[in-house]
């Protein structure tokens, strides 16, 4: 009868350790995903930090959505379509040509001076 | 020599290859494409109940966000009042603000408004707004033009 007691009283204290860890999560996954959000009418800062009404707005926007069952994917893809890329510090993938042209080109630079000095 | 000049020339058309398939011409040509949401036309009227869909509007009219704590509504109010005395419609939206407060304004500064949606903020983020005061001139359920700031004669002088 003791051990049943205890059984229960752990799995009890399990399942609120568990439920608070996922609230918690979920919160965290929404404030992290602030911070890769630009706010437009400040520059440089994110939505997170910022407490102008517009950050304001979208913040409690995104949280209504984000509660609502829409994924940060889906809800990121309207934020793009609504306010254009210059919302997110995130660029797209579309950019990776840009991103690794430095790297290439370097690699061309490396390739030609390492002949070079074979030569000689 | 020629042997040298292969490997830069092999990264060139790489180069060019990469170009080819990644950047996309059309890419940079997108612009925020600004369309009116769906919830402007369905959320209820204040003064009256009546939504937007219901109203007979104008294929030229104005929208235009305003709020009672926002001091540059209040340098560009009459600018809307002499719009409206010129018969253009103004549809107003109240961006979160306080009811008792927004009614207040409205007595003391007059109401140039043809339809006022007071909202939460679900409109000014389906709108993309940024700011308040903000204004969006509307044709055949187009944004043709879009005012961040508050209105000055020249942008008006046109529609007057």
């Amino acid at each position: 009868m003791k051990i049943l007691k205890s059984i229960y009283k752990l799995i009890f204290f399990i399942s609120v350790i568990f439920l608070s860890t996922a609230a918690i999560s979920s919160e965290n996954q929404l404030n992290d995903y602030y911070k890769t959000i630009r706010c437009l009418v400040c520059d440089g800062q994110s939505i997170q930090e910022s407490d102008t009404e517009f950050a304001i707005n979208l913040k409690e926007q995104i949280k209504k959505k984000y509660d609502n069952g829409i994924t940060l994917k889906e809800i990121n893809k309207e934020l793009v379509s609504i306010y254009g890329e210059k919302i997110s510090f995130t660029p797209s993938k579309n950019h990776i040509f840009l991103w690794m042209c430095p790297v290439i080109i370097l690699i061309i630079f490396i390739f030609f001076i390492r002949r070079k000095y074979k030569y000689r | 020599m020629k042997k040298t000049l292969i490997f830069p020339l092999s990264g060139l058309i790489i180069l060019g290859v990469c170009a080819f398939f990644f950047l996309d011409p059309s890419q940079e040509k997108e612009k925020v494409e600004l369309s009116l949401p769906e919830v402007l036309f369905e959320t209820s009227g204040f003064y009256d109940q009546e939504i937007l869909n219901d109203k007979e509007l104008d294929d030229f009219f104005i929208v235009n966000f305003f709020a009672s704590w926002c001091k540059p509504c209040l340098a560009e109010h009459p600018l809307l009042m002499e719009l409206h005395a010129n018969g253009v419609k103004i549809v107003g939206i109240n961006f979160r603000d306080d009811e008792d407060n927004f009614v207040e304004w409205i007595n003391k500064h007059g109401n140039p408004f043809f339809h006022i949606i007071r909202d939460d903020g679900t409109i000014a983020y389906e709108m993309g707004l940024i700011g308040v005061p903000e204004t969006y001139f509307i044709n055949n359920l187009r944004v043709v033009k879009k005012i961040q700031g508050p209105l000055f004669y020249e942008d008006i002088e046109e529609y007057l």
